[in-house]
């Protein structure tokens, strides 16, 4: 943070030199937790991982640099041609690093935003934590159950402010939905009914070759077992590779369930039982379902969630709009989900930075003595204000954990090929050693929680 | 391998070989119940010249891995990891053996721990091997972890102590190093 105030304790350490020379054999609690910038302090933010949507964190960080709100120190990526784009899109005073334990070791930075690949959010979200930064991560926020526990035992002992990117719940529309539904426009509602169009097949599958020179091909892997390059690995398509990005459920699923969680007031529960089926990509790398379905059942109370992976010509039909309306017309119809109560039913589309609620939702007004909910000032805005007030965040990251979590045991179910039983209170999976083993994965050295 | 085994595994290969995508895939989704006579052959076909044969048969091992894996099939599992055990013992590429490994982390028991524990002493499967007994876990994972931490060149300790930490044991020096930065970036800044 930059400030005229007194010293913090991250400041004082570094003025008296004592954490620059060891930071990582120091414990987190002797380092002390994150500071928390004053009301008019800008935050001072860096960038790990800035291509695809990390590209988009910065040139939305830069313009609020250019607003006098935070200030960039620095950017970070394994791919030199990504990282060298972001110091030009940056400007000056932005220093580049390959290696995000450097940027973890700078006492001037106050929060990271990371947008590396999946596999890589889990450990860095916690390393980050314990070095007392606050974090915006990218969505889902874990690739396994245990990464899950990690994050969030790590942000409350380090008192670190996370928002997690399902910025659906910040948007405009997301708000009018949620105030539609928990005030029973559409009655007591026992099914959400999650549609995604299909994860794609790789139809020109390509064999194993030398990583391009500009990558760091071991550090792009990280905690992942080592393999060879792939050129259907990286960059974007890891989302396909079950191991990493975990295909559609984890991705636009932490979208979709995200909203469904949210405005069910279903955050800190989970499903009792999880069971999936699908299809597989007939060649290549990916291997993440095809076509996908997907079956949660809550207890106490009672409701199902479903997630669906549908052919393009079974998706529900989104909704004609004229694009006069705030949101304007529909984007991205391929994926939502249909809440069906005892009264009627309620549609939305898309859930992620494209959030659309149907036209009823959208015009009903908030009677005299109704429920109001939270409104986002925005993610970024929101988690801003977590960082300053200590607020828990609309993305915070038990509710986040929680989100992936469903998308992790879903494919877990997928690739098992049978139901999974589910602790929600002990958070684990229950009779079936196999499944067990397969919550948590040993990481390769030393990208380790 | 009875007579009907030796028929299932033949048939499960001649599919599996088959110029058709659709007949591979519906070959190696099916394969689960083929369970420990199928794991050699398959093991052999993952090195086929055809990548996308020898991909179908690494599904197909896997797809037995998990079928057998299932509640209430200890059995059927033991007996698809003394065979796992078997090719990773014998001469499989490395890129085969890597793949058995994390296999026998999803169903290996403390029984199948030994020849993955040789494995601490091979340079290119040797990390492998570390994150597949801290995987299986229990005493006799941490033991042998500790055994190979004894005999291992410098520049391997430190992953083995990761392990034995995670495993509860103890290991004096060899501090985590995860906080450690090592890669520098050919990246300028730009100038002011």
């Amino acid at each position: 943070m930059e400030r005229t105030k007194k010293l913090s304790r991250r400041e004082f350490l570094a003025a008296a030199g004592a954490a620059a020379s060891v930071p990582y054999l120091i414990p987190s609690s002797v380092l002390g937790g994150a500071g928390r910038p004053g009301a008019n302090d800008r935050i001072v933010t860096a960038h790990i991982g800035v291509g695809g949507m990390g590209g988009y964190h910065l040139r939305d960080m830069k313009s609020r640099m250019d607003r006098g709100e935070v200030r960039i120190a620095a950017v970070c990526d394994a791919d030199e041609n990504r990282l060298a784009q972001a110091v030009m899109t940056a400007g000056k005073g932005v220093t580049p690093y390959r290696d995000y334990r450097y940027v973890l070791q700078r006492k001037d930075v106050d929060a990271v935003v990371i947008a590396t690949p999946d596999h890589w959010h889990g450990v860095q979200m916690v390393h980050a934590a314990q070095c007392g930064k606050h974090v915006y991560v990218e969505k889902p926020a874990c690739c396994t159950i245990e990464e899950g526990k990690a994050m969030m035992a790590a942000a409350k002992e380090n008192k670190v402010s996370v928002q997690v990117g399902s910025q659906g719940r910040s948007q405009p529309e997301a708000y009018l939905a949620h105030r539609y539904l928990v005030n029973g426009n559409i009655g007591d509602i026992k099914r959400v009914d999650c549609f995604h169009y299909p994860s794609p097949e790789d139809n020109n599958p390509v064999a194993d070759s030398e990583p391009p020179e500009e990558l760091d091909w071991d550090l792009w892997l990280g905690p992942l077992r080592w393999r060879p390059y792939n050129q259907r690995y990286c960059h974007g398509v890891f989302r396909w590779v079950l191991e990493s990005g975990g295909g559609q459920i984890r991705d636009r699923g932490a979208h979709v369930m995200s909203c469904a969680m949210w405005w069910m007031g279903a955050d800190g529960t989970g499903p009792v039982t999880v069971e999936a089926t699908g299809t597989s990509p007939k060649q290549g790398l990916w291997d993440s379902a095809v076509l996908m379905d997907v079956t949660y059942t809550f207890k106490n109370p009672d409701w199902v969630m479903t997630w669906r992976q549908m052919p393009n010509d079974k998706l529900p039909k989104a909704e004609e709009r004229t694009g006069k309306e705030p949101g304007g017309k529909i984007s991205r119809p391929g994926y939502g989900a249909i809440y069906r109560g005892s009264k009627g039913e309620f549609i939305h589309w898309g859930g992620d930075g494209g959030t659309w609620a149907e036209k009823k939702a959208r015009e009903w007004e908030l009677p005299a003595g109704g429920k109001d909910v939270y409104r986002s000032p925005g993610h970024k805005e929101d988690w801003f204000k977590g960082i300053k007030t200590g607020a828990k965040t609309i993305m915070n990251i038990d509710a986040a954990v929680g989100v992936a979590n469903l998308t992790v045991l879903g494919n877990l179910s997928f690739i098992l090929g049978r139901k999974i039983e589910w602790d929600q209170s002990k958070q684990e999976i229950v009779g079936d050693d196999q499944a067990r083993r397969m919550m948590g994965r040993p990481q390769r050295h030393p990208y380790h929680l | 391998m009875s007579r009907n085994n030796d028929s299932t595994v033949s048939g499960l290969l001649s599919k599996l070989k088959d110029s058709d995508a659709g007949v591979r895939t519906e070959a190696w989704q099916g394969a689960g119940s083929v369970g420990a006579a199928g794991v050699e052959s398959l093991a052999g076909l993952m090195t086929d010249g055809n990548l996308e044969v020898a991909r179908a048969a690494k599904r197909a091992l896997w797809r037995i891995v998990r079928y057998t894996g299932r509640p209430g099939a200890r059995s059927e599992s033991r007996e698809v990891a003394v065979k796992l055990n078997g090719v990773l013992g014998g001469d499989a590429p490395v890129a085969v053996r890597r793949e058995i490994l994390w296999m026998l982390s999803e169903i290996g028991s403390r029984r199948r721990i030994e020849p993955i524990a040789e494995l601490l002493s091979h340079k290119e499967l040797r990390e492998d091997a570390r994150m597949v007994l801290e995987r299986i876990g229990g005493r006799r994972a941490l033991s042998a972890l500790q055994g190979g931490f004894e005999s291992a060149p410098e520049e391997f300790k430190q992953n083995l102590a990761q392990s034995i930490r995670k495993l509860g044991g103890k290991v004096e020096g060899y501090e985590c190093v995860k906080l450690v930065p090592t890669k520098e970036t050919t990246i300028k800044a730009l100038p002011d």
